[in-house]
């Protein structure tokens, strides 16, 4: 076998922002017909590149050869002439048109609109296993056929080269497997695919070659055979890198937060969202909940919060002296107020403003409480020295408090969310997906932080779709299936396959 | 994952457009006959009251497609108001030097400069939707006032008014309306009102009218079935996503509010070019404007719904122009008909609340038709606006409104 020939090339590129640098002097080459991975923490300067691929932006400084030539990619139709197409991480989707509309946008001189662009999209959905109806609402269709549905509109456009961009941070594991089968099938079809992602294991599992990117250039590219995951994180973060694992178990008997019963019905039925749930966290104990999403955790996290009301059930939390005081009737910021730290499973919409600066960041859930307010007025003064106490201990990287919060990475957003939640001396911290979409090196400081948390006595409550973090750092796992909680794992003898088997309820009866 | 499956709360709605559509209209004929009948007010469904429904609901219809193709594209127009006072202006200028078809033109040529400034401010300049509307409103009733004083007051003598202008000639397909008519006369039961409500609309009809009920399903294909249409759309469904794929969002916002203004404009001519209308009169467009967006949003956002809406307010204001207080009575008679309908509908799909709220409406209704012999005299103008505003708040709920709609979006600026 001949290596295929390089279809995309990328020759030193650099590319300034006003302040950084965002990449400087990348090389990368792709051959035709393999799935090349891209590795780098969050920041590092993958997604700018993609953006410079995709024609999003242009480089400062280096040349992109597409199939031998040199070519200009000055806005996103340049590159998708060339034959580059991008699956965005946050989906490019109008929820309030049909699928079929959201493929044939802009696209619709390719085949028309008629019986010949039906019958394009019937072929490529087939191809890329999109099993529903065309003229459906996006609004109605899952992440994992969104995500179909982007693939295709790419693919429709006749793209040969496609990127992926962090496709697998809102799958589950099934969902995930059946998305390397699309990827493999059409590899076999001669597409050729960009994989962006922090996940390694995922990286070793479908790609033919990885290139790692560590701030803003490329270290170096491997065969993902013949690396571990643990060099290949290495390489990511230029340094050893901490497992979740926790160490000793510091769990106590003193509950902190416990929930009976707890239901809450549907919006619009009769249907229960969650249905007699009941479990207690004790003090220095992680509880995990597992789950594919959409059964019930987010509602489950609202619920506790006071996001939501619920139908029925008490929630009960460790006052001061340690005795459990009923809260179920309070409202969300009384219930901050009484040692409940939130990390929001959408930092977007939950956790942050983010056209706001870091410093007003800090204040939001805490506007009734020092060091930032006096109970009346909001001190902008000490609200701006805590939030760099936050930035320096929890490592945010920042150029200053008055930054919009918009402008940090994703990483760097958790970070201060974190030093947040921890900063207000809770009893419980809630966390939903307190990793997600963050790079290596920022879920390491999380994970350290939430571990030293517990240590000090702290409840916390995790939800996550992270297998291996929920493994690592609980105490305890329950596996919650269509709004209950159907069984517990203990997560020192447990293995993910286990796990995910009981997320989908298979064996759910025996359980 | 326990989504609900959508098929299964689909399927009980999903009966297509136009046969809801159409259904809805065979309920609103046999409640207007029932009632008509019921309190002996053939003026209910007669040919004078839905001619003048007619006319009176262009300029509804008019504004409210206006606002369609904005709203599509994502743009709040409140300012269609002043769309159309510089449209009643442009018209009646345009029909008293160049005949009437000449005004149509500068109308909607004066609506459309209108929409592009509206544009300019919120497309280019990121204004917020709603300041630059109702600054388009201060503006248009200003230059409105200010050109009227300029050229009409020479002419006509008086700053407020224009001097008359040509109106549209009108239509009647005289076999079908005389036949209608006839049946019309023989007074049976719900077909004489059929024949009555529908001998309004063929008689008397002029170029305008029919030209503004075109554009309903002309506006429908545009927007639903061809490209154009479809890129329009998605500004204002994702215009992140619509220039990812390459759609020029900049220019379709353009295009669209600049549309918007041109009918906004023609909404105006048509208050003024129709026989029966006014010439140019200062605030005679009244709050037109508004009650289009309203019949727009009451008709979710769709042309038909809006067509439905603009309908509604015509004939409100029809009936009151030609029965005054007691037609007005007897349509408060109606209501209490369509409400026990929907109270049925609603008690059968087991929504409690909202049949309880019909019931409590109906009750209402019901203890003023009967206490009243006749209603106050001041109010009575303002019946469309009652049950524009009744409607609206019954009809508000399940709106599936364009999901950028108002959004400031800047290219190249992410989430």
């Amino acid at each position: 076998m001949t290596e295929p020939e390089p279809v995309v090339e990328l020759t030193g590129i650099t590319k300034r922002f006003p302040g950084v640098v965002a990449n400087s002097d990348v090389h990368l080459t792709v051959r035709a017909g393999e799935v090349h991975a891209v590795c780098g923490e969050n920041g590092a300067g993958k997604s700018t590149l993609m953006k410079i691929l995709y024609g999003m932006q242009q480089p400062d400084e280096g040349t992109i050869s597409v199939g031998g030539e040199v070519v200009e990619l000055r806005n996103p139709q340049d590159a998708i002439k060339a034959g580059i197409g991008m699956v965005h991480q946050h989906f490019m989707l109008a929820d309030n048109l049909t699928v079929r509309e959201n493929v044939l946008l802009g696209a619709e001189g390719l085949y028309g609109m008629g019986r010949k662009a039906r019958a394009t999209l019937a072929e490529l959905a087939e191809r890329t296993g999109l099993r529903v109806d065309p003229d459906t609402l996006v609004e109605n269709l899952g992440v994992a056929d969104r995500q179909r549905v982007e693939i295709v509109k790419v693919l429709y456009r006749g793209a040969r080269i496609v990127i992926l961009d962090e496709p697998t941070a809102v799958l589950v594991p099934q969902e995930v497997d059946a998305l390397f089968e699309t990827v493999r099938s059409m590899q076999a079809d001669g597409y050729t695919f960009l994989f962006i992602s922090h996940k390694l294991d995922e990286v070793r599992a479908i790609a033919d070659e990885v290139t790692v990117i560590r701030r803003g250039t490329t270290v170096g590219t491997v065969d993902p055979k013949e690396v571990t995951s643990r060099e290949l994180a290495e390489m990511m973060v230029g340094s050893e890198l901490p497992s979740p694992e926790t160490r000793e178990s510091t769990v106590t008997d003193r509950p902190v937060l416990r929930v009976s019963d707890l239901r809450l019905d549907a919006e619009d039925s009769e249907r229960a969202v969650l249905d007699d749930v009941s479990l207690t966290v004790r003090a220095g104990e992680i509880v995990g909940i597992a789950g594919v999403e959409g059964n019930g955790q987010t509602e489950l996290v609202e619920t506790i919060m006071g996001m939501r009301k619920a139908s029925a059930g008490t929630v009960e939390l460790a006052s001061a002296g340690g005795d459990l005081r009923d809260i179920t009737r309070l409202g969300t910021l009384a219930r901050r107020e009484a040692g409940i730290g939130y990390i929001a499973e959408d930092r977007h919409r939950h956790g942050l403003l983010l056209r706001q600066p870091l410093w007003s960041n800090r204040i939001l859930g805490y506007q009734t409480r020092p060091p930032v307010s006096n109970g009346r007025l909001i001190d902008p003064a000490a609200a701006r020295r805590d939030t760099e106490r936050v930035v320096e201990e929890y490592d945010v990287r920042t150029p200053g408090v008055e930054v919009l919060a918009g402008a940090l990475s994703g990483g760097n957003q958790q970070k201060l969310i974190v030093g947040r939640e921890l900063s207000g001396e809770p009893v419980l911290l809630i966390a939903a997906h307190p990793t997600r979409g963050v790079d290596v090196g920022a879920q390491a400081l999380i994970w350290e932080q939430m571990r030293a948390a517990r240590h000090d006595g702290l409840a916390v409550l995790l939800v996550s779709a992270d297998l291996d973090e929920l493994i690592g750092l609980s105490d305890t796992i329950r596996v919650m299936l269509r709004g209950r909680l159907v069984s517990e794992a203990d997560p020192a003898t447990v293995t993910p396959t286990e796990l995910g088997s009981a997320m989908t309820g298979a064996g759910e009866e025996a359980a | 994952m326990e989504k609900p499956d959508p098929t299964a709360t689909t399927s009980a709605r999903r009966l297509p457009g136009w046969a809801r559509g159409a259904l809805w209209a065979v309920v609103a004929i046999g409640v207007l006959s029932t009632a008509s009948y019921l309190t002996d007010m053939p003026i209910l469904t007669s040919s004078d009251t839905s001619q003048t429904a007619l006319r009176l609901g262009l300029p509804i219809l008019l504004a409210a497609i206006g606002g369609l193709w904005a709203e599509r594209a994502g743009v709040m127009n409140i300012g269609l108001e002043g769309m159309m006072i510089l449209g009643t202006w442009g018209s009646a200028w345009g029909a008293y030097y160049g005949g009437v078809w000449v005004g149509l033109a500068a109308g909607i040529l004066f609506g459309l400069l209108g929409g592009l400034l509206h544009a300019v401010a919120v497309v280019t300049f990121n204004v917020n939707h709603i300041v630059s509307g109702v600054a388009i409103n201060l503006l248009g009733l200003g230059v409105a006032k200010y050109l009227a004083n300029l050229v009409f007051e020479p002419i006509s003598g008086n700053p407020r008014e224009s001097p008359p202008v040509e109106k549209f000639d009108t239509y009647s397909a005289t076999f079908l309306s005389d036949w209608l008519g006839a049946l019309e006369d023989e007074q049976r039961v719900v077909l004489s009102d059929v024949a009555g409500l529908l001998r309004g609309l063929v008689t008397h009809v002029s170029p305008l009218a029919m030209i503004a009920l075109l554009l309903v399903p002309a506006s429908y294909f545009v927007l639903w079935r061809t490209r154009f249409g479809l890129r329009l759309r998605s500004c204002g469904e994702s215009p992140v996503a619509a220039e990812s794929l390459g759609v020029n969002v900049y220019l379709h916002k353009y295009i669209a509010v600049a549309a918007s203004g041109g009918f906004a404009g023609m909404g105006g001519a048509s208050l003024v070019l129709l026989e029966g209308g006014a010439d140019y009169l200062e605030n005679q467009v009244n709050g037109r404007g508004y009650i289009g967006l309203a019949a727009m949003i009451f008709g979710n956002y769709r042309p038909s719904g809006l067509l439905g809406g603009a309908a509604l307010f015509g004939y409100a204001d029809g009936l009151q122009l030609s029965g005054g207080g007691a037609a007005v009575l007897a349509l408060c008679y109606g209501a209490v008909l369509l409400l026990a309908v929907i109270v049925v509908l609603q008690l059968v799909r087991r929504h409690w609340w909202a049949a309880a709220g019909g019931v409590a409406g109906a009750a209402v209704l019901y203890w003023i038709y009967w206490t009243n012999d006749e209603l106050p005299s001041d109010l009575i103008p303002y019946t469309p606006h009652f049950v524009t505003i009744i409607v609206l708040a019954v009809a508000a709920q399940r709106l599936r409104v364009p999901k950028a709609i108002g959004q400031q979006y800047r290219r190249g600026e992410d989430t």
